[in-house]
C-alpha cells in the first residue's frame, strides 16, 4: 500500500482486522495513515514539539498493546484519538503541578545565540489567507490560554475536521456538552484575541 | 435583550450572516456593537483556521516500529498488573470496583478468621476454673456454689465481650451442676 494514500473506512477496518492478529506490517499502514493528524492534534493541545512527538509515540505504542482488546464499537480513528486525548491532558495536568515548559512560540537556544523556531508551512488552498508569523504566534498563544477542556473540543472541531459526534466518542462526553464547551471556547478564543484585533497589532489577512 | 441573542447567534456561526435569521440581521443593519462583534469573530474565525497544519517529524514510523514488542514477547507480569491497574480513562471505574470488592471480602475473610482464632483460649479458660483432679475426673459434679456464681459472672463477661464466642462447654457445666 502506497505511503500518504487515503484509505477508505472498509480499508482501514481490514487493515485493523490484520493488525488486531499481530501483523505489524499492517499495524505500519496505521501509523503511516493516522500519525500526522495525531501529531497535529497532539502538538496544538502542547504547544511543544518534543513532547507532541513523544505523546504520539506513546498513543501509537498503548494502541499496539491495547488492539487485541479493540472491539470496534467505535472507529479505529476515534479509539486512537482518545488515547491520545487522554495522554495529551495528563500532559497538561502535570505541566500545572510544574514548571512551565518551553512554548513553540519561544526562541530555540542554541551555542550561536538564540534562533526562531521554524515550523513547517503548508502551501495556501485559495481558502486559506497568508498570515503573518506575529499573527500565528498570537493565535497559538490565544488557543494555549484556553482551558484544556475548551481547547480539546476547539482544536478537534476546527483544526483536525472531526463531527460532533465523533469528539463526544472520543472525550466520552455528551454531545449537548461538545457543542456548549465549543460555544464558549469561540467566545474565550474571541476575547484571547480581541485587544490585539482591536489595536491592529495583528494582520488578519483579508 | 435581541443584542444578548444576536451575538450567541453570531458565535455558533462565527459571525456568518448565511445562518442568522432576519430578525438578527435587522437587528445587526442598526447596532454597531453587534456588528462590531460579528467582524471579530470572523476574523478570529480566519486567524485560526489559517494556522498551517504540522507534521509528524521525518523518522516517526520507524521510531513506532521499532519500539513496538516483537512477535510472542510477552509483558512481564509488573507491566500487566500497571497495566490493569492504570488503564484507559473510560474503565477505571469499573476496575476500581472490581478491585474494592476482593479486598472488602479480603479483610471481612481475615476478620472473621481472627475472630474464630481468638475464642478458643477464653472458652479453654472458663472450663479450666474446674480441674478434673479435684473431681475425680468427673468436673460436672464437683462445683459448689461459689465456684458455679463465678462461672455464671465470667460466662456473662464472655458473652459481653465476645457475642459471637462458642460458649457451649461453659453451658453444659452450669446445667449439670444444677
Amino acid at each position: 500500500m502506497a505511503k500518504g494514500t487515503e484509505l477508505s473506512q472498509s480499508e482501514i477496518e481490514a487493515i485493523v482486522e490484520r493488525a488486531k492478529k499481530g501483523d505489524r506490517e499492517a499495524f505500519g499502514v496505521l501509523v503511516d495513515q493516522y500519525k500526522d493528524k495525531i501529531y497535529n492534534y497532539v502538538s496544538r493541545m502542547l504547544s511543544d514539539p518534543y513532547e507532541a512527538e513523544d505523546v504520539t509515540q506513546e498513543a501509537f505504542l498503548r494502541a499496539y498493546r491495547s488492539l487485541p482488546r479493540f472491539r470496534g464499537a467505535s472507529s479505529f480513528h476515534t479509539w486512537l484519538y482518545r488515547i491520545a486525548s487522554n495522554l495529551a491532558i495528563d500532559v497538561v495536568r502535570k505541566r500545572k503541578r510544574s514548571e512551565p515548559t518551553f512554548s513553540i512560540d519561544e526562541p530555540l537556544e542554541s551555542e550561536e545565540g538564540e534562533y526562531e523556531r521554524e515550523l513547517p508551512s503548508e502551501d495556501g488552498g485559495p481558502e486559506q489567507r497568508a498570515t503573518t508569523r506575529e499573527t500565528r504566534l498570537a493565535v497559538r498563544r490565544a488557543i494555549m490560554d484556553l482551558p484544556e477542556k475548551l481547547r480539546d473540543v476547539m482544536i478537534l472541531y476546527e483544526l483536525q475536521g472531526e463531527t460532533y459526534e465523533d469528539i463526544a466518542e472520543i472525550l466520552d462526553v455528551p454531545l449537548g456538552t461538545v457543542k456548549s464547551r465549543l460555544f464558549n471556547a469561540r467566545n474565550r478564543l474571541k476575547e484571547n484575541l480581541r485587544s490585539l484585533v482591536e489595536a491592529g497589532e495583528i494582520e488578519v489577512g483579508q | 435583550m435581541i443584542c444578548k441573542q444576536a451575538q450567541e447567534d453570531l458565535v455558533g456561526c462565527w459571525g456568518c450572516a448565511d445562518e442568522l435569521s432576519s430578525e438578527i440581521l435587522s437587528h445587526l443593519e442598526e447596532c454597531e456593537q453587534c456588528r462590531h462583534e460579528a467582524l471579530l469573530l470572523r476574523e478570529t474565525q480566519v486567524m485560526l483556521h489559517s494556522l498551517p497544519v504540522e507534521r509528524a517529524p521525518e523518522g516517526l514510523t520507524a521510531q513506532i516500529m521499532d519500539r513496538l514488542p516483537h512477535e510472542g514477547q510477552q509483558a512481564g507480569w509488573g507491566e500487566r498488573i500497571a497495566r490493569w491497574l492504570v488503564p484507559e480513562r473510560r474503565m477505571q471505574w469499573g476496575r476500581a470496583a472490581a478491585l474494592g470488592a476482593a479486598l472488602a471480602i479480603a479483610i471481612a475473610g481475615g476478620v472473621y478468621w481472627y475472630g474464630q482464632e481468638q475464642q478458643t483460649p477464653l472458652q479453654e479458660q472458663v472450663v479450666a476454673t474446674t480441674p478434673a483432679s479435684e473431681t475425680g475426673g468427673d468436673e460436672r459434679l464437683a462445683i459448689t456454689d461459689a465456684e458455679l456464681d463465678e462461672l455464671i459472672l465470667k460466662h456473662q463477661m464472655l458473652e459481653m465481650s465476645q457475642p459471637l464466642a462458642d460458649d457451649v462447654g461453659v453451658g453444659l457445666v452450669v446445667y449439670t451442676s444444677r
